[in-house]
């Protein structure tokens, strides 16, 4: 094995370390954006962290090359976001350095997730979950068995078999030499159970978001960050996370994780659709839990509201949990559908709602949450509904 | 690696080729190596140069980008006496020939060219000094404060010029103007000195960015002419004329001289121009028309073809890397340290001023001023203010 320095490694983890330092400081307003997820990754307006060299304003003259001369499409890390295509400044070309970049940070929508949860857990100061979740949590009388293989897993489960062997074919065709070379990162093979057989360590979960109100920023900022922070504990709570979203406004739509975070607000609301479309979503799982996330300002159209009720109880007596969230950027009081599940929420058992007004109440909504985990752990299962299993 | 057995008998056929042709040049040892480390050298400059997180995200945007084949690292080869170039693994066979035709160029440039005899070829030995001076100051002093130091030093190192050697005129520039006057702590004086010879280094090389791009290119493109059949040899050609704007200007400048001159006057140029004087004499209108060349103005959206226009902003580019003018005001009183902005024409990013400053205050560590925009800004214990 190669036993080398990986010096820019080293030197892009410092840079790394710091860009988080600056992005967690920028993290509410990043969370605002309307469209979250662009290309699945998260765009800021934050350029890549430069040394405070002096430099020209936007505005003056610049020495720059068209479309006609050569060199196109390298070195574009000199260019200047003029809104002008054809043109490429040439100062760092010429320059020889890399200074007067003008590149935006874009992270991966998963780092991105990664960054908030650490800001926000640290936040809220909730515990932060250190027990891993693979096999630990659901009760059951088998011992897992390790009895296939992932691209993803914990260090202890490493297959060196597969590891190895994927090592050596990675450098003969990167490197073209027979080396093992093994970056648990690229090569790590691992043991895992047969996800079929271990369906209770799955969960489905739905989330609903209310579009037909005024979405602020502040209202997405709380459903945003309650999401990941939900998500934070889901992860190591199942190792096996299926997730669906669904939007309403006069009727409900399944929509992509990315359409998700860039839905635009519009038309009457009916809550009633919401729960619907979530109980049709049920069709044929599997999961060992399911969940349902709702978000509303509970401001339904009043010819939907008996359906709505409907509807919830119905959804009930299908999911494992629904946690109501009533989206309250402006702490006003809790009217309309909302007071009402507020009310019936109290007589079920798999029921939670949270006024959610700021990182105080989505700590509130997550002890409530945690508290339901942990119930469900110590009992094997949660509750009545078990039995249909 | 044993595959670079592969490549020997081509290394010594075009570095046999070059000889003849009146080419001269230090022994180079080549290594076959995979794109991490490529872009890891080219992001540091130097293969052991010391950790900075500044040259983590340039590593980050080159790997990404190699990965997205969006750009690759054409060739690397050190100043360094013996020389060492890189090949990657990766590459194709020929890709890897036109690498070694390339350095060839270079490594000429490097023995022969006069703004290189005075320079330092031991730098490969250097930067690992100053990365122990780094690490042993950083046990010594807390890493929070050397690396502290290290971004304000590498802020002001881009003042270095190491053309430059009359007293007077390095005093205006700020890094030797600090070195000789701030009030600096012993450990202090000796990391700017550190930062102040790589970047020096590295200032030689760019002030014959063009000049030495362009010769490894002429050279490489004749090379090959010899080397390959012709059907390979179209198919560089067009490749030769797609590269970054340094390669192509510096290309087309040479071949310009070779076709008006002759061979043995391209050899006269690489040994005795820089960027500067190439530009003025060589860059002419039809060559900046073929380039797409010209100056624009982002603000009317208006080009502009002027050849003077184009030779001055070039050659001042060169001259101040592309950053603005800034020089030190000498005389006046020996505590405030005030700097000026020369083209006030053009106007500097706000935004950045105080952070500059900051910067600079630090290490001089009593009222710093800048003239620019039209405005004196003060950097003092207050922090940053303007008038």
């Amino acid at each position: 094995m190669s036993l080398r320095i990986h010096r820019g490694r080293i030197a892009q983890h410092k840079h790394d370390q710091l860009l988080r330092e600056y992005l967690k400081q920028n993290l509410n307003e990043l969370i605002q954006q309307k469209e979250l997820i662009i290309d699945g990754r998260v765009k800021t307006q934050i350029t890549t962290l430069d040394l405070p060299t002096l430099r020209y304003g936007e505005e003056a003259t610049v020495l720059a090359q068209g479309q006609g001369g050569a060199g196109q499409g390298q070195g574009r890390g000199a260019g200047r976001d003029g809104g002008d295509e054809e043109v490429q400044a040439l100062g760092g070309l010429l320059g020889g350095d890399h200074h007067g970049r003008e590149l935006r940070v874009e992270l991966d929508f998963d780092e991105f997730v990664r960054l908030a949860q650490e800001v926000l857990i640290d936040e809220i100061q909730l515990p932060p979950l250190h027990t891993v979740g693979r096999a630990g949590e659901v009760e059951t009388d088998e011992m897992p068995e390790l009895d296939d293989l992932d691209r993803i897993g914990l260090r202890p489960d490493l297959n060196l078999e597969e590891t190895m062997l994927h090592s050596l074919l990675r450098s003969v065709r990167e490197r073209g030499v027979l080396d093992y070379d093994v970056d648990v990162r690229q090569d790590g093979w691992y043991f895992v159970e047969d996800p079929v057989q271990y369906r209770n360590h799955r969960s489905l979960e739905v989330y609903v978001l209310d579009i037909s109100g005024s979405m602020r920023g502040e209202y997405l900022a709380l459903v945003r960050k309650t999401i990941f922070v939900l998500w934070y504990y889901l992860e190591r709570r199942y190792p096996t996370n299926l997730r669906r979203y669904i939007v309403f406004q006069d009727a409900a739509a399944e929509k992509t994780r990315d359409d998700f975070f860039c839905v635009e607000s519009s038309g009457g609301t009916h809550i009633s659709s919401g729960f619907e479309k979530a109980v049709e979503l049920l069709e044929g799982a599997t999961e060992y839990d399911k969940f349902l996330f709702l978000f509303s300002d509970g401001e339904t159209s009043s010819g939907d509201f008996d359906v709505a009720k409907r509807r919830y109880e119905d959804a009930l007596s299908r999911f494992d949990l629904i946690c109501y969230g009533h989206v309250n950027p402006g702490s006003r009081g809790i009217g309309g559908f909302s007071e009402y599940v507020q009310e019936t929420a109290r007589k079920y058992p798999n029921a939670t709602f949270a006024n959610l007004v700021d990182v105080g109440t989505i700590r509130a909504a997550m002890v409530d949450f945690l508290t339901f985990l942990t119930q469900e752990r110590s009992d094997g299962h949660a509750g009545r509904l078990r039995t249909d299993h | 690696m044993g595959t670079l057995d592969a490549y020997a008998p081509i290394i010594d056929r075009i570095e046999a080729l070059a000889r003849a042709r009146g080419l001269s040049f230090e022994p180079v040892y080549f290594r076959v190596t995979d794109s991490d480390e490529l872009a890891e050298v080219a992001s540091m400059g130097l293969p052991n140069r010391f950790i900075h997180w500044y040259w983590g995200g340039a590593y980050k945007e080159l790997t990404t980008q190699q990965n997205k084949e969006v750009f690759s690292i054409l060739e690397l080869v050190l100043n360094t006496r013996p020389s060492h170039a890189f090949l990657r693994a990766s590459n194709t066979y020929l890709q890897n020939v036109l690498v070694i035709a390339h350095v060839v160029g270079h490594v000429d440039f490097f023995a022969n060219n006069h703004w290189y005899r005075k320079s330092n070829k031991n730098m490969l030995n250097e930067a690992e000094l100053h990365a122990r001076l780094i690490r042993h100051y950083e046990a010594r002093f807390g890493k929070e404060r050397i690396e502290k130091l290290l971004d304000a030093l590498l802020t002001v190192a881009t003042t270095v010029n190491a053309f430059e050697r009359s007293p007077e005129a390095r005093r205006r520039r700020l890094i030797y103007f600090l070195e000789e006057k701030a009030p600096l702590e012993d450990f202090e004086r000796h990391l700017l000195q550190a930062v102040r010879e790589e970047a020096e280094y590295f200032d030689l090389i760019q002030r014959t960015h063009i000049i030495n791009e362009g010769w490894a290119t002429f050279v490489e493109a004749d090379l090959l002419r010899e080397i390959l059949d012709p059907r390979e040899w179209i198919s560089i050609s067009v490749q030769l004329s797609s590269r970054p704007a340094p390669y192509t200007i510096g290309y087309s400048l040479f071949k310009a001289i070779k076709d008006g001159r002759g061979f043995d006057a391209a050899l006269e140029v690489r040994t005795y121009y820089e960027d500067v004087m190439l530009i003025q004499e060589a860059l002419s209108e039809d060559m900046i028309r073929r380039l797409d060349i010209f100056v624009y103005d982002p603000k009317e959206k208006k080009k502009s073809y002027d050849v003077q226009r184009v030779r001055d902003m070039l050659i001042e580019q060169k001259q101040f890397k592309g950053q603005p003018h800034v020089e030190v005001e000498l005389g006046g009183n020996h505590r405030d340290l005030t700097l000026v902005h020369k083209d006030e024409e053009r106007k500097l990013e706000p935004k950045r001023i105080s952070l500059f400053l900051k910067a600079v205050h630090s290490l001089w560590r009593n009222p710093v001023r800048l003239r620019a925009n039209g405005k004196v800004y003060t950097y003092d214990r207050r922090g940053f203010s303007s008038t």
